[in-house]
């Protein structure tokens, strides 16, 4: 139950999630970033969220993005990539 | 003036080692460049990079700041705290906080340091003048509880934080102390900052932002990920708690930490308001102070030492008017610069090493005719040094320069080095600290940084990569450094396509970018820092490795930055080496020897020099040197002097050597040759040279005589040069050296080629003064060589490791002379090597060399341990030689496992009871021996507890080893090759063609040639240009390999690697010199090459020819392979440099 499982998010700039799957984030309750693996053929690069949705549903998503997140933040790339959902 | 929006007050450098991925330079431009107006440096537990950083950041406009992050400790808990300085007070508090913290860091002396830790007790009684923030996210002391209470504590701990949170308050006051917030983008970043904020306010202090950075770059992130698993000894995928997760704790913008702070921006602010008030400044705030600096009597104290030894030195009339007037300048010198407490300090320890000396060599030792030690360096030039016995060389006879050790425009205390023996080395340092006191003397720290090998097998351990693989890629690139060496090299070692893989290439990447950074701390040689008022004032102290020793947290650039009186006490291999020498001449033939009243004109010793029949001498054994005697010819110790300072980096890159050489050969052919001068104002100068810059005082010279410095300048140039980071300031004095030249007529051309000499030399030479005491050391260490050779030998062999040639490649070397060297024996061996009559009956005291062989001790037996080794030679001394294998076994007190070393080293063969040699029987015999048993009271008159001596059966028929086993057990056991030479062994199955090096001698220049032989040394000077040098050696004596760049590039594995390699090419032949410039070169064999079990059924007699059979794997192969994997290692050279 706890595979990461592909979600339809809307990022704002930052890269911030302002909606999933349609439901409006209420508010970012944590933001973090994993990035591992780097010396394996399949780097971890994860920018994690912790949100509230407009219907109360308190949710963990992540984007896996093309770059470095504050990197990507600053371009304004960040958000592009592709989110999965964590935990229902 | 507005404040910036954010200053970053926790950052750690490559000091925190093995928890920080940058330099302090680094830290210090990249802030510059991001707009930093301040940067404060806070490493684990010490300030280790604190002076260096604050250097750099000067250098970058960067205001620094200094602190470090302590580990404190409160009961059975363990935290984190930020602490920054904000006065003088608060860096003495800081350095004797640091100094308990690491106090009892060395309960044994032996094993690994424990972890520093303070109690918070004591943190709380020197809160003065340090500003303290509650620490890191992880293990700080309030964030790490939320932290692990993944940002929800229980209330239990929310009330544990808050009464530590109110002991800092009550300790620094709620003006010093801060909660720290930090944002790593871990889980509970903002839970965690949150109740942080929470706490802040119910103690009612205000938060500050941090960074907690650890690279200066996110690119290093993946460094920084790979240190922490070598520091935790485990793989990466180990220690993924461990590592920081992701690559946020670089130096960020400051607009990006505010932005990261976003929900805190007091904080944010809160960080530069600290930072305006931290106005400590390390490069000017330390006042430190020499022993004797402020006695109002020491100028008047020095004058008279010096004049009442000056009539005793010099011979009345000309010669003492000389030396009178050069006493009284330095004098006056020494008063205007207020540093006769200096020299006063300096004469203090000196005799302080002389009573050290008596003891160690004893009242009646041939050694208590020497000085305790000898100075080095440019302090030699100082008469006030020779007269107070800091230097043995006369400088006035030797007309040598003052300027460069003392001029009345030098900022620093000059440098003294001093020489000493090993032993008296050894006990003089602790006798300092006792005189000093243990909170005033310390010695200096220097750094194990990061080169390729090591970086490789740290780093490939932790990417888990095949053990044996990074050996091999490790061993590949140890011998020519540089950053990049790891990736381009690896394909050589493991092959391209293996090395393309992703790992392979991470391994590249992170030996690369940590190439040059510390890993961990070590004590420099012999460097001690005096203070008048306490050392833990000033920089910390700490326990080193050594039992008895401390040592201060700064190497010695930062403790030359910090303006503190370094002396060097170094141990030199050679000093030690001839006082062996003259003790054992006067053991072994009653002879004393007064090494100050040798014949310094003496015709053999020179004859031996200009045939560069010179291993195992000191500074002129090199094969560079050897290349050169033949064409310098060198007649006196003045040609010495040029001699050893030629065959340096400055001179060889100044373009000294070259031009020497030739204008040497010139005038021995034609006296009336003129040597060229770029300038008449430099020949005075540079006369003794031939119009070369080879001593370092000569840059000085010539930029004062050419460009018109002063001598503060000529100084301030060469310091320039010799530090590392001094593009800018070499720049600088270039425009001024030719503004300069040219107001004195010189040519632009002129002015630019003569600074390009100068440049090129960038302090890479010796100073004159040095090369005299250097030039008299290899006098009379080669004089000794002629007269005393088995002593001397004897005694290199005692001393070793030193010198250019491993102990193996000096037995041969002197078998080829006719000194007989004689293999272990466990009744004529001492511990140490030793010298021993061959004439029957007779023990000491015969005639002549030739009548005296060196015997190796049992010392020399690897694995055998000393005391059991002294255990031996005690009871033999007191109770009789050993009868037999029984008698050993019994009496020794040597355990079952020393006594088959013993065997295995060929030491019983003598008391095996039988004519032949037969280690195999021994080996088997003694291990059916009952061994005594060595009892823990050594002084009773029976140190061991016999066992019953009881006969031990003959051993079943074994084959014994035949002259290529013995080779190995012999490599194996001492790593000396006595009874015969690899090569004659190895020589009937080489190719036919291959010539020895007595072939080489018929052979005419140009002609092609084949060689083999074991590789006894590789050099790669940073000043060849990519030429490497390989010294061969067969059984009859050496080759000289040149290695040109294209060949290197075809065959560089063989040419780093090989034990015993094959060199095809032309042979050269020039001025007397004779080299083979390869083309190839191949290894006789590889060490990954199967151990041949099938040596087991081979017969005997082919064995022995080594011709095998046809079909048959080469012999020669499996046999190099075999003892490659024994033979003593090839002694390596290079500069390293990035």
């Amino acid at each position: 139950m706890y595979w990461p499982l592909p979600v339809e998010v809307e990022a704002g700039p930052d890269g911030v999630p302002s909606a999933v799957e349609s439901v409006a984030v209420d508010g970012v309750r944590e933001e973090w970033l994993v990035e591992d693996g780097w010396w394996t053929p399949k780097p971890l690069r994860r920018r994690y969220f912790e949100l509230v949705l407009a219907d109360g549903r308190n949710v963990v998503v992540f984007c896996e993005p093309a770059r470095g997140a504050e990197g990507d933040r600053s371009s304004g790339e960040a958000g592009r990539g592709r989110w999965f959902l964590q935990r229902a | 003036m507005s404040l910036p929006p954010y200053v970053e007050l926790h950052c750690h450098s490559a000091y925190s080692f093995l928890d920080g991925a940058s330099a302090p330079e680094e830290l210090a431009q990249r802030a510059a460049e991001l707009g930093y107006p301040a940067l404060a440096l806070t490493d684990h537990d010490g300030v280790w990079g604190a002076m260096e950083f604050a250097q750099a950041c000067k250098a970058f406009g960067v205001r620094p700041i200094v602190g470090c992050e302590l580990t404190v400790t409160d009961g059975a808990r363990s935290f984190h705290l930020t602490l920054l300085v904000e006065s003088q007070a608060g860096w003495r508090n800081l350095c004797r906080l640091i100094t308990e913290a690491h106090r009892d860091t060395r309960p044994r002396p032996d094993r690994d340091p424990l972890p520093p830790a303070l109690p918070l007790t004591s943190l709380e009684q020197r809160a003065e003048g340090l500003v303290c923030l509650s620490g890191c996210a992880r293990e700080g002391a309030l964030g790490g509880a939320f932290e692990r209470a993944s940002g929800r504590p229980s209330a239990a701990e929310a009330r544990a934080a808050e009464r530590l949170g109110r002991r800092l308050v009550g300790a620094f006051g709620p003006g010093r102390f801060r909660v720290e917030l930090q944002r790593p983008f871990w889980r509970h970043d903002r839970a965690r900052n949150r109740r942080l904020e929470g706490l802040a306010e119910r103690l009612g202090v205000p938060c500050v932002a941090s960074g907690d950075v650890h690279m200066h770059d996110p690119s290093r992130a993946p460094l920084q990920d790979a240190l922490v698993a070598v520091r935790l000894r485990g793989a990466l995928e180990e220690t993924e708690p461990a590592r920081r997760g992701n690559a946020s704790a670089h130096l960020a913008a400051p607009a990006t930490m505010a932005a990261r702070f976003a929900e805190h921006p007091d904080a944010v602010a809160e960080s530069a308001r600290i930072a305006e008030r931290l106005g400590f400044d390390l490069t000017r705030d330390l006042g430190y102070r020499y022993p004797g600096s402020e006695d109002p009597d020491a100028d008047r104290t020095l004058a008279e030492i010096c004049g009442a030894r000056l009539d005793h030195r010099y011979a009345a009339g000309r010669e003492r008017r000389r030396a009178r007037r050069r006493l009284e300048e330095e004098l006056e010198v020494i008063r205007s610069l207020r540093l006769s407490g200096f020299f006063l300090l300096h004469f203090d320890i000196l005799e302080l090493a002389r009573e050290v000396a008596a003891e160690v060599r004893g009242p009646d030792s041939a050694r208590a005719l020497l000085p305790p030690g000898r100075g080095r360096g440019s302090s030699v030039s100082s008469i006030v040094c020779y007269l107070t016995g800091l230097s043995h060389v006369d400088p006035v006879r030797n007309g040598l320069f003052l300027g460069r050790f003392l001029n009345e425009e030098i900022t620093d205390a000059p440098d003294i080095d001093l020489d000493f023996p090993r032993d008296i080395r050894e006990k003089l340092i602790p006798r300092v600290h006792q005189r000093y006191g243990e909170e005033r003397s310390a010695l200096v720290a220097a750094f194990a940084c990061y080169r390729s090998s090591g970086a490789t097998r740290d780093f490939g351990k932790a990417l888990g990569l095949p053990a044996g693989e990074v050996e091999r890629v490790a061993r590949t690139v140890d011998l020519f450094d540089r950053p990049d060496s790891v990736e381009s090299d690896m394909g050589v070692a493991i092959g391209a396509e293996r090395a393309a893989s992703v790992r392979w290439r991470a391994l590249a990447r992170l030996a690369r970018d940590a190439w040059g950074l510390p890993r961990h701390p070590s004590q420099h040689p012999g460097g001690m820092v005096i203070s008048t008022s306490p050392l833990i004032d000033i920089c910390p102290v700490q326990p080193a490795a050594m039992e008895g020793r401390q040592l201060v947290q700064w190497d010695k650039d930062s403790c030359a930055d910090a303006g503190f009186l370094k002396i060097d006490l170094l141990g030199l291999g050679m000093l030690s080496a001839v006082e062996r020498t003259v003790d054992e001449v006067a053991r072994v033939r009653g002879e004393g020897i007064d090494l100050s009243r040798i014949p310094m004109d003496d015709p053999q010793t020179y004859r031996m020099i200009r045939a560069a029949d010179t291993t195992g001498t000191f500074q002129i054994e090199s094969r560079a040197q050897m290349q050169m005697l033949p064409r310098t010819q060198p007649e006196s110790l003045d040609d010495l002097t040029v001699q050893v300072a030629l065959v340096r980096p400055g001179p060889i890159q100044g373009g000294a050597v070259h031009p020497y050489l030739e204008r040497r050969e010139r005038l021995r052919r034609d006296p009336s040759f003129r040597v060229p001068y770029d300038h008449p104002s430099l020949e005075p100068i540079l006369r003794d040279t031939l119009g070369t810059i080879v001593f370092q005082e000569q840059v000085l010279q010539v930029a004062m005589a050419l460009a018109g410095f002063s001598a503060g300048e000529a100084e301030g140039l060469r310091r320039a040069m010799s530090r590392k980071r001094s593009e800018k300031a070499i720049l600088a004095y270039r425009d001024q050296f030719i503004a300069g030249a040219r107001g004195r007529g010189a040519t632009r051309e002129l002015a630019e080629r003569v600074f390009e000499q100068i440049r090129g030399f960038s302090g890479f030479g010796f100073p004159k003064a040095h090369a005299v005491a250097f030039g008299l050391l290899a006098y009379q260490s080669t004089w000794l060589r002629v007269h005393y050779a088995p002593e001397f030998l004897c005694s290199l062999l005692n001393e070793q490791p030193m010198g250019f040639y491993p102990p193996d490649a000096l037995v041969h070397e002197a078998q080829r002379r006719g000194i007989e060297v004689l293999a272990a024996d466990v009744n004529r061996s001492a511990v140490e090597c030793s010298v021993e009559s061959l004439v029957a009956g007779r023990s000491i005291h015969p005639a002549a060399s030739g009548e005296l062989a060196v015997r190796v001790g049992l010392g020399y037996i690897t694995g055998l341990r000393t005391e059991d080794a002294r255990a031996l030679v005690d009871e033999r001394e007191r109770g009789g030689p050993y009868a037999g294998l029984a008698d050993l076994a019994s009496r020794s007190g040597v355990g079952r496992e020393g006594l088959e070393l013993l065997a295995w080293a060929g030491a019983c063969e003598a008391i095996g009871g039988r004519d032949d040699l037969r280690r195999r029987d021994d080996l088997w015999r003694l291990g059916v021996a009952r061994g005594g048993r060595r009892l823990a009271a050594v002084r009773r008159a029976t140190p061991v507890q016999l066992s019953l001596p009881l006969p031990i059966p003959a051993a079943p028929s074994l084959r014994e080893l035949d002259s290529w086993e013995r080779l190995v057990a012999d490599y194996a056991s001492t790593g000396i090759a006595i009874a015969e030479h690899p090569m004659t062994l190895l020589r009937p199955s080489l190719e036919h063609g291959v010539s020895s090096s007595a072939d080489l001698e018929g052979i005419s220049d140009g002609r092609p040639v084949e060689v083999a032989g074991m590789v006894v040394a590789r050099q790669r000077p940073a000043t060849a240009r990519g030429v490497v040098f390989m010294l061969l050696e067969d059984e009859l004596g050496t080759i000289n390999v040149v290695v040109p760049p294209p060949v290197y590039a075809r065959h560089r594995l063989a040419v780093r690697t090989a034990s015993f390699a094959q060199v095809g090419g032309k042979l050269e032949r020039r001025a007397g010199v004779v080299n083979v410039v390869a083309s190839t070169v191949r290894p006789l064999a590889t060490p990954d090459q199967p151990r041949a079990d099938v040596r087991q059924i081979e017969p005997s007699a082919e064995r022995e020819t080594g011709r095998p059979a046809s079909g048959q794997r080469s012999a020669s192969d499996a046999r190099a392979a075999e003892l490659a994997a024994v033979a003593p290692a090839a002694h390596s050279f290079g500069r390293r440099g990035r």
